[in-house]
């Protein structure tokens, strides 16, 4: 398979699981099902951490989605998660 | 008829057109132009506007409403006027008919469009005509006076039905004398050049609609009588009957010339009249002397038709000459043709009852509307811009423009490839479209092949986009039909990041090149003898990555599984475009046979579940060698396998989730390749083999410690006793293979022997399989009951201790039954306990439960003709 671009490393994850930072203090993991040349990204079974300062405490909260679409101008980050 | 159903007509433009020639020349017009005037009037333009015919074709004014499709019988007052000179020779076709009214004001724009416009009302009429939907503006009311054309349509209309039920009532069917003179002088009015029978040529065209409507101009004066015409066919003529209304609007917009005025007025109001005029020609002279000179003309129909014709030509000549002249040679031919079918066309005129001209009203109103914008495009015209729309849409290579659609196409009609693609296209283009469906005719079908050989030649100029891309002729077209995007489409789309290429490769092949030094300083070892070092079995692997370090690494497994993927989605494109298929291209990226690595990297493949779920397609391109040699990897490396290591409770004692997911994922996908693999096409001897292969170079005990292990071994056991009772039926086991056959399950037994009991995992395990897999999805226990009550299937375990027993001889079971002696009695326990400590309310699924437990048991008492039942264990009777 031909190597060409920065985004043929982010095929060889697909099906895989990734995790994802995002603009606005959130995070992602799921698994890649596809994405494109702006990083738009679709996972599935994915699981989205939102972080927030409350009175100057960290807090965070989770949701999960079985297919979420994510927008590439959010995306700051892919990489496998840490295990 | 324009193709979206995009109305082009700005509504009340021309309107307001007509006002302010009203409002300039005469405000005595009766019409009411409130009622039409949409404001657009107000433009005070004119003389500047006229720059505008560069675009318009000439003299339109500011916020005119074109009316293409509605060429009228204005020629007539065009051709009357006769300060329009300019256009004669060449308006004589189509065009000149057409320009008679409103064509004549396009024709005219070019030749004179200031000078109509300007300086006579004449001009302005016939753009008016040209311009107004409404018949009602007369061309030649216009040359003499600005005839206040404010009319709408509807009023035209009305007028020209009232003028022509007058005329009935006189006696006279001819509507509006305009059409009558095109219809009945088609023949003439082309003949001679400097002759434009406007209208005549207008109505030609309309007739031609379905043909050369393309030319907008000659159609909006030709508009009226193609009306006419159009109508005809429809209905009965009686329609058109003239209404006096449009005789009223004549006379009170301005006296123009009685000839022109009538027969503009009528031309335009009466659109369908043209036909009835035609027939009757009578009512021109009974009319009131403007109508009846309309009616003349227009109607001449029965009459003078020729006569009529000819007077009118002259002063059609005039106009004709306007706009006229610019009209092409092909709409010129068609005109003709059309006019003498008009003749053919015309019928005897009948009075009507007042039913039946509500009918013709209500028709007429329909046909209208339809006849609104035809014209403006001919039918070539129309025909590129399909061919141009489809070429945007049409691929010549469906599966791989179109993949998702063809797919979805294929499974919606369960697998069944029906209708051709092209025709598919074509029948959804033409309801998109809103296309009328065979026109006039009604012939579906004939718009449906029409519309077929459309996409046919869409895809050659599909099949011919590269090219074009190449000489840059898109960006020719770039905005003459919006924006042409040929050259970026699915193929080639936009790039957001334009990376230089790299040959990335280099790494790869350094990495490889390592490995061919280090086996070469290694020596010998590695290179000479085919088997790798197999010392370490997977115990040491439960770390996914230190088997995939030791097949390539993470990255180039995955590597690998991508190229596969392109590979089986080339062969699989190959297979659809029924060329033959090669599948060595694909065979070698397996690396099956490759023994650079120390895992095989076809084992690292199976690691992830996209590897796992390709196996079936990859299948579908191996020949039976291959196969072959692909399961025997398999099976000599099966301690290497990730599933083997995660689905061990020796060496994964507390699966996860997901790990019991791929455990699931690929005994559904590649277990089940094997099993079909092997009971459809595997030889005795090639079965024994495999088995050999997992004997001989694994670990079998550990590998029984798995759940897919074990059924993989019993797979081949059951398959190899299966064959081996086929054949003693028929042909005898040859004492070779027979012999073979128990010198293999001779060692398997060995490796097996004094570990049987192993294969049954502990209860911890159990349990928390059982958890994790309620919690999840995940159905290792049994299915359809309560997370409660689900408990760890052992099935799989007793097909194992069945198939092995089933092969083995009186010693061999002995043996097995010794072994595993305390998970008979457990297991019957556990039954019995089952349903005696389950609630009341629990019965049910506790004895379910317990009888699953029995039945699983004797699977493996029945082979050795025991039975357990009730918590005692007897003989099979």
């Amino acid at each position: 398979m031909s190597m060409d671009t920065p985004l043929d490393l982010l095929k060889l994850n697909l099906d895989e699981i990734v995790f994802v930072k995002l603009r606005g203090a959130r995070e992602m993991t799921g698994t890649l099902q596809a994405f494109d040349s702006h990083c738009n990204i679709v996972l599935s079974n994915a699981t989205e951490t939102i972080y927030e300062l409350v009175d100057g405490d960290l807090k965070s909260t989770t949701k999960d989605s079985e297919m979420v679409f994510v927008r590439g101008d959010s995306v700051t980050l892919i990489t496998t998660p840490s295990e | 008829m324009s193709f979206f159903g995009f109305d082009t007509a700005l509504p009340g433009q021309n309107k307001g057109s007509g006002r302010k020639r009203n409002g300039a020349k005469k405000n005595n017009a009766p019409m009411d132009f409130e009622d039409t005037y949409q404001g657009l009037g107000e433009y005070e333009n004119e003389e500047d506007d006229y720059l505008n015919a560069e675009t318009f074709g000439d003299g339109t004014e500011l916020g005119a409403d074109f009316d293409f499709g509605y060429g009228r019988g204005n020629l007539d007052a065009n051709t009357s006027s006769a300060g329009h000179v300019e256009q004669p020779a060449l308006n004589r076709s189509y065009a000149s008919a057409a320009a008679s009214a409103g064509p004549g004001a396009l024709n005219a724009g070019y030749s004179l469009p200031s000078a109509h416009t300007m300086d006579e009302g004449m001009d302005f009429t016939p753009m008016e005509s040209l311009w107004t939907n409404q018949s009602a503006v007369i061309p030649q009311q216009q040359p003499q006076n600005p005839i206040p054309q404010v009319l709408s349509m509807g009023e035209i209309e009305r007028q020209q039905f009232q003028q022509q039920q007058q005329q009935q009532q006189h006696g006279y069917m001819n509507m509006p004398p305009m059409p009558p003179m095109g219809y009945g002088y088609p023949p003439h009015a082309y003949g001679p050049p400097g002759v434009n029978n406007t209208g005549y040529q207008g109505l030609p065209q309309d007739f031609s609609q379905s043909v050369p409507q393309g030319y907008p101009q000659g159609l909006p004066q030709g508009g009226p009588m193609a009306m006419p015409m159009h109508m005809a066919p429809m209905g009965p003529p009686q329609h058109y009957q003239p209404i006096p209304v449009p005789m009223q609007q004549h006379e009170q917009q301005t006296p123009q010339q009685a000839h022109h005025q009538a027969p503009a007025s009528l031309p335009q109001e009466a659109s369908p009249a043209p036909v009835l005029s035609r027939e009757p020609s009578e009512s021109p002279s009974s009319v009131q002397p403007q109508e009846v000179v309309r009616a003349d003309q227009f109607s001449s129909v029965g009459v003078p038709e020729q006569a009529f014709a000819q007077e009118m030509r002259p002063p059609h000549n005039a106009p004709g000459n306007r706009g006229q002249a610019i009209i092409p040679d092909q709409v010129m031919r068609e005109i003709a043709p059309r006019e003498t079918r008009r003749g053919s066309m015309r019928k005897p005129q009948e009075p009507l009852s007042s039913e039946e001209l509500k009918k013709l009203r209500i028709r007429q109103a329909k046909v209208d509307k339809i006849l609104r914008h035809s014209g403006v495009m001919t039918p070539r015209d129309k025909d590129f811009i399909t061919r141009y729309q489809l070429s945007q849409i049409v691929t010549d290579d469906p599966y791989n423009e179109d993949f998702y659609f063809q797919v979805y196409k294929i499974i919606q009609r369960g697998g069944i490839v029906g209708e051709s693609n092209k025709g598919l296209i074509a029948r959804a283009y033409l309801e998109h479209s809103g296309h009328r469906l065979g026109g006039r005719y009604k012939r579906a079908d004939v718009a449906l092949q029409r519309m077929q050989s459309q996409v046919e030649k869409a895809v050659t100029v599909a099949k011919e986009r590269p090219q074009k891309s190449r000489e840059n002729l898109d960006g020719a077209k770039e905005g003459v039909l919006g924006k042409i995007s040929s050259a970026r489409n699915s193929k080639a789309p936009r790039r957001q990041l334009q990376i230089p290429l790299q040959k990335e490769e280099e790494d790869e092949v350094t990495s490889q090149a390592i490995e061919d030094v280090v086996q070469s300083m290694n020596g010998v070892e590695l290179s000479s003898s085919k088997a790798r070092r197999r010392s370490s079995y997977a115990f040491r692997s439960v770390d996914q990555r230190a088997v995939l370090s030791r097949s390539g690494g993470r990255k180039f497994v995955l590597s690998l599984i991508e190229t596969v993927y392109s590979e089986v989605l080339e062969l699989e494109a190959q297979l659809r475009s029924g060329q033959d298929t090669d599948s060595s291209a694909l065979w070698e990226t397996l690396h099956i046979s490759d023994d650079a690595y120390e895992v095989s990297p076809f084992i690292s493949i199976l690691s992830f579940d996209k590897g796992v779920k390709i196996m079936p397609r990859i299948f579908n391109f191996l020949n039976k060698e291959q196969k072959l040699k692909l399961l025997y990897c398999f099976f000599s490396e099966l301690s290497h396998l990730n599933i083997i290591v995660t689905s061990s409770y020796k060496t994964n004692p507390d699966p996860s989730d997901s790990q019991l997911k791929k455990l699931e994922l690929f005994q559904s996908v590649f277990l089940k390749i094997i099993v079909s693999f092997l009971s459809s096409s595997a030889e005795f001897l090639e079965v024994l083999g495999l088995l050999l292969a997992l004997v001989k170079n694994n670990n079998v005990s550990f590998i029984s410690t798995s759940k897919i292990g074990l059924n993989l071994i019993t797979v081949l056991i059951s398959r190899a006793a299966l064959i081996k009772q086929d054949v003693s039926r028929g042909n005898v086991l040859s004492s070779m293979e027979a012999s073979t056959w128990n010198e293999i399950y001779d060692k398997l037994f060995t490796a097996l022997e004094t570990k049987l009991a192993v294969v049954f995992p502990p209860d911890e395990y159990s349990s928390r399989v059982v958890a994790t897999s309620s919690s999840g999805t995940v159905t290792s226990a049994t299915v359809g009951q309560s997370s409660k009550h689900q408990f760890y299937d052992q099935s799989y375990i007793w097909q194992f201790l069945a198939s092995l027993a089933l092969s083995g001889k009186l010693n061999h079971q002995r043996v097995i039954i010794d072994e595993i002696r305390e998970e008979i009695f457990g297991t019957i326990s556990r039954a019995e306990q089952l349903s005696s400590t389950a609630p009341v309310e629990e019965q049910q699924i506790a004895l379910y439960q317990r009888d699953k437990l029995y039945q699983d048991l004797n699977l493996f008492l029945n082979v050795m003709g025991l039975v357990a039942r009730d918590g005692e264990i007897s003989e099979l009777k």
